[in-house]
C-alpha cells in the first residue's frame, strides 16, 4: 500500500517534467518580429454589373449586358500598398482591345476599385472579356456577353 | 480558307467592330498614392456620373475635399450648365489640382 502511494507523486513529477519541456519548445518557436507584417496587396474578387454604389461595389451582378449598358467591373482588393496600379483591359471576342484603363491606388486595407465602359452607339453583340492587372501582372479575368 | 470563301461567294474581308467611341473611367475607395506636392488633392482623368452623384460628392471622393467641386465645375463648363444638375452617364474631366 505504501509503495502504491509513492508511485502517484512520481508519475505526476514525470508528467510535469514532460509538459515543461513542451512549453519551452513552443517559446523558442515564437521568434519576435515574425508574426506581424503588413498584408501584401492582392485582388480578392471581380464582379460585373450595370450599377455600382458609392463604395464602388456592383449592386446587380450579371455577365449579360445590353448594347446600351454601362458595364462596370468592381475589383475587390485586400492588403496595403503605398503605390499600386490596377488596370482593366477590355477585349472583344476577336481579340480587339476595346479599352484599357489604369488607376493608381494606395489602399490601407480592404478596398474596391471600379472600372467602367460605355459606348453611345451601342456595343456590338458578342463575347467580351475584362482582364484585371495588378502592377502589370494579370491577376483575374471575367467573361461576359452583350446580347 | 480562300477556296472555301470563293465557294461560299464570300470575298469580303470580315468587318471589324468599331470601338472608337467607347468611353471609360474608374473610381476607388482606396486613396491615390501620396503626391509630391504639399496639397492632398490629386485626381486627373475622367469620371462617369452615376445616379446619386453631386459635384461635391465627386470632389470629396476624388480630392478628399467637397469644396473642390468648383474645380470640377470649371473644368467641365462646356458640359455642365447648372452645377446643381448633373446626369448619370455624363463623363466629367477631373482636373489635376496641386
Amino acid at each position: 500500500m505504501t509503495r502504491r502511494l509513492w508511485i502517484i507523486p512520481c508519475a505526476l513529477l514525470a508528467v510535469a517534467g514532460c509538459s515543461k519541456k513542451a512549453d519551452s519548445g513552443t517559446d523558442t518557436a515564437a521568434t519576435p518580429g515574425t508574426t506581424t507584417t503588413a498584408e501584401a496587396l492582392s485582388v480578392s474578387g471581380v464582379d460585373l454589373g450595370r450599377t455600382i454604389d458609392a463604395n464602388s461595389r456592383v449592386t446587380d451582378k450579371t455577365d449579360d449586358f445590353k448594347p446600351s449598358d454601362t458595364i462596370y467591373a468592381s475589383v475587390a482588393t485586400t492588403g496595403t500598398s503605398p503605390n499600386a496600379t490596377l488596370s482593366a483591359k477590355w477585349t472583344y471576342q476577336d481579340g480587339q482591345v476595346v479599352d484599357t484603363t489604369s488607376r493608381a491606388i494606395a489602399p490601407a486595407g480592404a478596398a474596391a476599385t471600379e472600372f467602367h465602359i460605355s459606348k453611345p452607339s451601342g456595343f456590338p453583340k458578342g463575347n467580351y472579356k475584362v482582364e484585371i492587372m495588378l502592377n502589370g501582372a494579370s491577376v483575374q479575368s471575367k467573361d461576359f456577353k452583350v446580347e | 480558307m480562300g477556296l472555301l470563301d470563293k465557294l461560299m461567294g464570300n470575298n469580303e474581308p470580315a468587318k471589324k467592330a468599331d470601338f472608337s467611341d467607347v468611353q471609360s473611367g474608374s473610381s476607388s475607395t482606396a486613396p491615390a498614392p501620396a503626391q509630391t506636392s504639399s496639397m492632398g488633392a490629386s485626381a486627373g482623368g475622367t469620371y462617369t456620373v452615376v445616379s446619386g452623384d453631386s459635384l461635391s460628392k465627386i470632389a470629396k471622393h476624388h480630392y478628399g475635399d467637397a469644396n473642390k467641386w468648383h474645380a470640377i465645375y470649371e473644368a467641365n463648363r462646356d458640359k455642365i450648365k447648372n452645377p446643381d444638375l448633373i446626369h448619370p452617364g455624363q463623363v466629367l474631366t477631373l482636373p489635376d489640382i496641386s
